[in-house]
């Protein structure tokens, strides 16, 4: 019994974010959680394929292409910082640009 | 995957307890925190064995769920290396049939993209461009343009710097010109002859977010050369296209982005700078200011674009260019255009295909206000409505097509009307 409550108290709590890519940008491109949240990123494309990579997180999957669904990817934010993310799939003049940040707060 | 992580959570924190329970962590002061410390050590030992045993890496996705989900924890930042990014391209090939005229084919546009990282921070992009698909010594058949070349260095979210051959960050269309991105066959006529995209020269610049849906570029361009300038086409032949160009005086240029309302976008961009290096006494100062809009409604989209040039001392520039060429260009002191354009998907969206239809309202003037002794030509104060349909067999194709009215407030001149059709792609 003592367990359960344990595990249940332990459970860490989880916040998905919904996340627009388009030529550009990332819509939101700035995110603030508190440490020990699962961030629960669901990213669509209004456009063609974008990458999303965390490179501190060892993350970069693709984003699918309008209409073709969304990209599920889960981060641990166990430490406290400031982690960028980028778009790692070419898409035009603006790639370079396309950028965020998820902060990590204590 | 949820419980798994819960577990290895919950066990992290049973073992915390437990020992805490077992007082090992009872000591008080510096020798708590260095117990502590121990203790996140052990507890990190731990969960990399159980990670190990479920056969996962931290920092590494344990699992690809369909959907594409995947998981990853932070880890100590990892130097990435230098990595050749794949090449991306689009193409544009058009058909357009001007009214009591014959149709011509034309390949209009292969542009391929090269992007290379040299490092997290430091980054490469290049745009090169065949136009017409037949490149001669003289522009007349086709053109080859090195449209993009710069390199970026990353700073911070915020401030970015960047250097090359840039394009201007001017207006709706020139950063944003693959050919599945708008509709119409050919780019909108305000985005030709008012804002001359494709418009990109050498230049330096900052760039970055502010946060709050706010991007901003500001850069030091090559200035216009005014010897380019024309009644018909307002700056366009005033490009300098990175040829040698002149860095007397840079222009300055940028560009502001809202996008913190979903579904709306919102841009303002300027350039400034003068234009008359080739000349003696005659300096003529450009000013562009331009606005534009993209808001999504349900299966609706709407964009609009005003876009405004002011030319300084434009009847001295007249009168120099005739004393050179024997011809007085007629350029206007202004020029004003503007457009506003609604589509409507209208295929259900779980078809895998999208059709989109679309009427675009056009007015666009470069003989908008005339220097003292100078008389408009009528012929090219013009609007146009441009109807037609944009098929998307898959996001990154779009087949188009479009009927293009175009009217002039000339008596003599008549414009003429015409049936476009076009293919473009992006890979
Ligand atoms: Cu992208």
């Amino acid at each position: 019994m003592l367990w359960l409550l344990l595990l249940l108290a332990a459970a860490p709590p989880t916040k998905v974010i919904h996340m627009t890519a388009e030529r550009f940008t990332f819509i939101p491109s700035q995110v603030k959680v508190k440490a020990g949240t699962v961030v629960e990123f669901r990213i669509h494309s209004e456009d063609t394929n974008h990458g999303f990579r965390i490179p501190a997180a060892g993350i970069n999957e693709v984003i699918p292409k309008r209409g073709k669904g969304e990209l599920k990817v889960v981060f641990h934010a166990d430490r406290p910082g400031r982690y960028e993310f980028e778009c790692s799939k070419p898409c035009g003049a603006g790639h370079n640009m396309m950028r965020g940040v998820l902060i990590v707060e204590e | 995957m949820l419980t798994m992580v819960n577990m290895r959570w919950s066990l992290g924190y049973c073992i915390i307890l437990a020992s805490i329970l077992t007082g090992e962590a009872g000591a008080a002061g510096d020798d708590r925190e260095r117990r502590i410390e121990e203790l996140e050590r052990r507890v990190q030992q731990l969960e990399q064995q159980i990670q190990q045993l479920l056969g996962t890496k931290p920092g590494t996705k344990p699992e690809d769920k369909p959907g594409g989900k995947s998981e990853a924890y932070p880890t100590e930042a990892e130097r990435t290396p230098e990595m050749r990014l794949p090449v991306s391209g689009y193409m544009d090939f058009h058909f357009n049939k001007p009214r009591g005229e014959p149709g011509q084919l034309d390949f209009h546009r292969f542009v391929l993209l090269f992007g290379h990282s040299f490092s997290d921070r430091i980054k490469f992009w290049s745009e090169l461009e065949v136009e017409h698909a037949f490149v001669e010594g003289r522009e007349e058949k086709g053109e080859l343009e090195l449209e993009q070349a710069y390199l970026d260095f990353l700073v911070k979210p915020y401030f970015n710097l960047r250097g090359g051959m840039l394009l201007a960050p001017v207006g709706l269309i020139n950063e944003r010109h693959e050919p599945p991105s708008f509709h119409g066959v050919e780019r909108p006529f305000v985005d030709t002859v008012i804002l001359p995209s494709t418009w990109f020269d050498t230049g330096v610049g900052v760039f970055g977010d502010l946060g709050r849906g706010l991007v901003y570029k500001a850069y030091l361009m090559s200035p216009l050369d005014a010897t380019g300038f024309s009644a018909a086409e307002g700056l366009r032949e005033g490009r300098q296209k990175g040829f040698q160009s002149s860095w007397q005086n840079p222009a300055q240029t940028g560009r502001l982005e809202y996008h913190g309302i979903p579904r709306l976008a919102l841009g303002a961009s300027f350039w400034r700078g003068s234009t008359g290096f080739r000349f003696r006494g005659v300096n003529p100062r450009v000013k562009v200011f331009e606005i534009d809009g993209r808001y999504r409604l349900g299966r609706f989209d709407f964009r609009g674009e005003y876009a405004q040039v002011a030319i300084s001392k434009a009847g001295e520039l007249n009168l120099a260019l005739q004393r050179e060429t024997g011809v007085s260009p007629n350029v206007a002191e202004r020029l004003r255009g503007f457009y506003f354009e609604p589509a409507v998907r209208v295929l259900p969206r779980r078809f895998n295909r999208d059709l989109a239809l679309f009427a675009r309202y056009e007015n666009f003037d470069t003989q908008n206000r005339m220097p003292r002794g100078f008389l408009p030509l009528k012929q090219f104060d013009r609007s146009a409505w441009v109807v037609g349909a944009t098929y998307y067999p898959e996001p990154d194709v779009a087949v188009k097509f479009d009927y293009t009215f175009l009217r002039n407030a000339s008596s003599v001149v008549k414009a003429v009307n015409s049936l476009n059709f076009g293919i473009g792609w992006w890979f």
